[in-house]
């Protein structure tokens, strides 16, 4: 069998069979989870053998639909079924006892299908149809527990940002297909300003979907569902979305669209790392952090090295993953992650601790972890492509606020007490989250062979790891010893504030829209009344008209009467109450019908 | 077997069978209803199952009615109005199961929906200029009857503003009926002839587009003379609401096409830009109105401006295509948009209508939290709405998807129009939120979910919404069939 099929049809054959069957809903999610990652993994030998698997569905005419494994296509299923395979281990723990495990292991099952697909989509449709789809698992599931407060409006946000991007999607999606003719990956480029427009709708979509500057807000606040939820939303799903999207498509970027993605990027690095440093809950300062590293990971594609957009994106899925993860069992035990809540909560659990410390040190790009070996790559890439003086001085700075705000981090877990209840599902949840600290710690040695698989050379440029220690420790340094409101300085309340500019998106964009639509509804009201008042001015027209003609149309009104009943004395004279006579009448009327009717079924043909 | 003449007659048949069993028995009434509306579905598969040729038109039946002036019977399908006959008769069993409950008068209301269903199949299967123009008409007075005798508290204006504006609407119809049967030599009614022939030019093909752009802008319908719509939905009663808007708005669209578009091809094209504009500015006027609303229903029934105005957009952008395979695109995604809009607004109509009968409320306002005392409606009006706003996988994608592309192929600006999805997602999320997130009044405490009788009328089509969604191609190969071979 085809190993595409697999990779999308397990884990949806899962959100299919867990509202069907209602028992132990976690055995099918994990069961289809495990399925498409050995359908990766099958699709990656088949590379490796020279046989690049293709699945072509009848979609609509002339467009087919087409998933196709390529190595970056493979080995980003690979990703996503890895982390959703642990990260569903964990939720085992996590929702023991909910009463409605069903609807979320259902949910998260379809969002892993969802991204497989996103992934291995080898035409515009399929990638556009699996961008919106994860875009709804997400609402569903940041949305899961709907009936707390504010839980719909973050679900509502988180939707809506992402969607109106999306235009941008839909919008390049239709510029290619008219310009080459055809819907398939990857696309032919374009040229002259539909090729730098195109470029530009690309970003816009991936700026929704990963949060980048200024859509960056609805991330953070994205927090209302389930923390296995934000582990995988901010690691292999939604958010990683954007950034692959930009990753394929690389070489269709003109050099004017790449400079904006990598100034996008450069400036959400530094922008959301400062949000990061000015947070005072766990969670909104990962949400934080997950925009900062995906705008390095635009740094590197605008710097022209999707490679190590891509090593990154890999170390970040697990890295970010375990932080949340490891976040979850703090906030289990603490009752929430405000940081007022988790004074000392790592020295209470030391060893979920040790693994969110050597995620967080990976984070920050300390070696031998993960993230050294790919942040140093981004930082090479920056320092080694076109707009070196622009890029790289900012991706700098993001690696600077990278190492401040996990030691804020880690300092708060670690010092300081506060009251502990008790985990439940501890063990599910540890065996995931060790499985996902591993890889962020030993990512690094996979580094090489993946950018060969990957077939591109990796960047290298003098002075970038010098660089980017030297960023990374002063970071760390700074965020461990000088309080974050210091370091932040006068950018403290717009830090806070998310530096919404003057109101942010609401104020720009939603209210607007709110009154251009109360402007059309009062101009409907308008309308109906307009309409009933031609309805009454005709009324009042025919009455004038009826009193001018009263006489004349009353006679002619009477001279009708009189003739309908000099008629209708006639007619009686045909109804003598005669049962016989009045039989032959309705009899001699039915032979004309029928005779009709014979005639009509004669002509016809 | 003449199928298309039985399909269609089959429902009359039905009305006087409920008529010879005297104006009494509801339960008689409404089994003749369903029986007769299910058996007319299965003529629509039978026709479904024959299928439709590449070019012109099939299953045609006729005989000479009357034959002095050139009329006569004559129905038949192509791949435009196939998919559109096949969604009348599904709806119109699922909203006679769904009415199964009104006991009030129930013989009269069952006739009136049978013979409306005979109307709205013979509209779409005509192929007689004067034949259309009957069952046309038929229609609205059917509608009017409905409305009027089964509506909500302020029926009867309703009733009448609807009546007299889809009127009023539709007497310049019969203008350019007779224009184009003037025009033709020998003079006939044959629509087949004046599709393939278009027997005006010039001015007088202008002023003829005109007349029937009126009629078919009022039916359809586009901004400014919608505003009969919300009214005559809002007071409906909910199987109204669902043939209003899941059948009889097609009237507008599909006779934009028949009519308009086929049989004055030339002045269509050189009014094309305007009626492109018509379509992008009545999309967005209908999206941006129905943000505005509290009332569910009303909600819904803008949301039928916005998606009918995305018709009205590929219309014209077929008028104004350069090649063939643009115009296929356009016209693909034309009439595969009035088959989703038909699935799609009548389970949400039905939803609302269900919604209605246990809280005696619309307002988003009085809600909150009901997903957590009716999961059932909740999640089946979530998927609903989802459709609605156009989600992948659901009904209205494929579609849109389809006249978006056209449309930047042939008219760049005009794809402004694409905006309308990311306004309809706001409003059904907001109506989503208020109505079943959140927290949840005592009051609704005791709601009940849905029982057998509506999960049958409204479970087809999510199922339908669904299987477009996933695999549209099964309605658009018949579709396409037409539409590529269609000349203008």
């Amino acid at each position: 069998m085809n190993p595409i099929v697999p990779a999308v049809l397990g884990p949806l054959a899962a959100a299919v069979a867990i509202p069907l069957l209602r028992r132990a809903p976690a055995a099918p999610a994990l069961l289809g989870a495990i399925v498409a990652l050995a359908a990766g993994g099958a699709l990656a030998v088949g590379i490796a053998h020279g046989t690049r698997a293709e699945l072509l569905l009848p979609g609509l005419p002339g467009l087919p639909l087409r998933l196709i494994a390529t190595p970056l296509t493979a080995l980003l299923s690979l990703v996503v079924a890895g982390v959703g395979t642990l990260v569903l281990i964990y939720a085992v723990g996590y929702m023991k006892g909910d009463p409605e495990r069903v609807r979320f292991f259902a949910t998260m099952s379809f969002f892993i299908a969802a991204m497989q697909a996103l992934v291995l989509a080898g035409d515009w449709i399929s990638l556009l149809a699996a961008w919106e789809l994860i875009g709804l698992s997400s609402y569903l599931l940041i949305g899961f527990w709907h009936a707390r407060p504010g839980v719909g409006a973050a679900a509502l946000r988180a939707f809506l940002y992402t969607r109106s991007a999306d235009l941008g999607l839909y919008t390049a999606a239709f510029l290619f297909i008219a310009h080459t003719g055809t819907g398939v990956l990857p696309s032919a480029p374009l040229s002259g300003p539909a090729a730098t427009l195109a470029g530009l709708l690309l970003l816009l979509a991936a700026m929704g979907k990963s949060a980048q500057t200024p859509l960056q807000d609805w991330l953070q606040r994205a927090m209302a569902g389930p923390t296995p939820v934000s582990a995988l939303l901010h690691s292999a799903t939604l958010v990683a979305a954007g950034a692959i999207l930009l990753i394929r498509a690389e070489p269709l970027l003109t050099p004017g669209a790449r400079l904006a993605v990598g100034v996008v990027g450069g400036v959400t690095t530094v922008v959301a790392g400062l949000i990061a440093l000015g947070e005072r809950d766990l969670k909104r300062l990962l949400a934080a952090s997950t925009s900062s590293q995906y705008g390095l990971m635009l740094v590197a594609v605008g710097a022209g090295a999707p490679l190590a957009a891509l090593l990154h994106l890999i170390a970040h899925a697990a890295i970010k993953s375990s932080l949340f993860l490891g976040a979850g069992v703090f906030q289990h035990a603490r009752g929430g992650t405000g940081f007022a809540r988790l004074r000392g909560a790592g020295r209470a659990h030391p060893r979920v601790f040790l693994g969110f410390t050597v995620a967080g040190l990976a984070l920050a790009g300390v070696p031998p972890l993960s993230g050294f070996f790919t942040k140093d790559a981004v930082i090479a890439a920056a320092l080694a492509g076109r707009h070196a003086p622009l890029l790289a001085p900012l991706a700098l700075a993001g690696t600077l606020l990278t190492g401040a705000y996990v030691a804020r981090a880690l300092r708060l877990l670690w010092r300081g007490a506060g009251e502990e209840h008790r985990v439940p599902g501890l063990g599910w949840m540890g065996a995931g989250f060790a499985g996902l600290a591993v890889a962020a710690a030993g990512l690094g040695a996979a580094v090489g062979p993946i950018a060969a698989w990957a077939g591109g050379p990796l960047p290298v440029a003098s002075g970038a790891g010098v660089f980017g220690l030297a960023a990374a420790f002063a970071g760390l340094a700074l965020g461990w010893f000088v309080p974050g409101a210091r370091l932040l300085g006068p950018l403290r309340r717009a830090a806070e504030g998310g530096f919404a500019l003057a109101g942010g998106l609401d104020f720009w964009v939603a209210r607007p829209a709110l009154a251009l639509a109360r402007g059309c509804d009062r101009l409907e009201q308008a309308l109906y009344a307009g309409v009933l008042g031609i309805g009454r001015l005709g009324l009042t027209l025919a009455r004038s008209v009826r009193r001018g003609d009263e006489r004349g149309i009353d006679g002619l009104i009477f001279a009708l009467a009189r003739g309908a009943r000099t008629l209708g004395s006639r007619a009686r004279a045909l109804q003598t109450g005669l049962v016989h006579r009045e039989l032959a009448l309705a009899a001699a009327g039915a032979a004309v019908l029928l005779a009709a009717l014979a005639v009509g079924l004669a002509g016809f043909r | 077997m003449p199928i298309v003449t039985v399909t269609l007659f089959t429902p009359l048949l039905g009305a006087l069978l409920v008529l010879s069993g005297g104006l009494h028995s509801a339960r008689r009434a409404h089994g003749i209803g369903i029986a007769t509306t299910a058996v007319t579905l299965l003529g629509a598969l039978a026709m479904w199952a024959r299928g439709v040729g590449p070019s012109g038109f099939s299953q045609v039946e006729q005989f000479a009615w009357i034959p002095s002036i050139g009329a006569a019977y004559r129905v038949g399908v192509d791949g435009i109005s196939l998919p559109l006959v096949l969604l009348t008769a599904l709806l119109f069993l699922l909203a006679a199961v769904y009415s199964a409950r009104i006991r009030e008068r129930a013989p009269a209301y069952v006739i009136l929906m049978l013979l409306l269903e005979t109307a709205s199949i013979g509209t779409f299967t005509a192929l007689d200029g004067l034949l259309f123009y009957v069952f046309f008409e038929v229609s609205l007075v059917s509608m009017y009857f409905m409305i009027a005798g089964w509506g909500h508290e302020d029926r009867q204006r309703a009733a009448l503003m609807f009546f007299l504006y889809t009127l009023l609407g539709s007497l310049p119809l019969l203008l350019a009926i007779l224009g184009l049967y003037l025009g033709s030599s020998p003079h006939t009614f044959d629509m087949r002839v004046w599709i393939a022939h278009p027997p005006l030019s010039g001015t007088a093909a202008t002023l003829a587009l005109i007349a029937m752009l009126v009629t078919f802008a009022v039916k359809i319908p586009i901004f400014p003379v919608h505003t009969w719509l919300p009214a005559a939905h809002v007071e409906a009663p909910t199987a109204g609401s669902v043939i209003l808007a899941g059948v009889m708005l097609k009237f507008g669209t599909y006779g934009l096409v028949r009519f308009a578009l086929q049989m004055t091809p030339e002045a269509f094209r050189a009014a094309g830009v305007v009626i492109l504009i018509l379509g992008v500015v009545s999309a967005l006027y209908g999206a941006f109105a129905a943000l505005a609303q509290t009332d569910l229903k009303r909600l819904v029934a803008y949301t039928s401006v916005n998606h009918m105005g995305y018709v009205v957009v590929a219309v014209a952008v077929a008028a104004l295509a350069s090649g063939p395979a643009v115009r296929a695109l356009a016209l693909d995604g034309a009439v595969l948009q009035m088959v989703s809009h038909g699935l799609v607004t009548g389970a949400l109509f039905l939803l609302v209508g269900m919604i209605q009968d246990r809280a005696h409320t619309r307002e988003t306002a009085a809600f909150g939290g009901l997903l957590q005392v009716v999961p059932g409606l909740g999640w089946a009006f979530v998927l609903a709405a989802f459709a609605s706003l156009g989600l992948p996988g659901l009904a209205h994608f494929p579609a849109e998807f389809q006249i978006f592309l056209a449309t930047l192929r042939v008219s760049p600006p005009a794809v402004v129009v694409v905006i309308g999805i990311v306004v309809t997602a706001a409003l059904y999320l907001r109506a989503i939120g208020r109505t079943f997130f959140g927290e949840l009044p005592a009051r609704w405490a005791a709601m009940a979910d849905l029982n057998l009788r509506e999960w049958l009328a409204v479970a087809p089509l999510l199922v339908l919404t669904v299987v477009v969604g996933v695999a549209p191609f099964w309605v658009l190969d018949v579709i396409h069939t037409t539409t590529a071979w269609l000349h203008l």
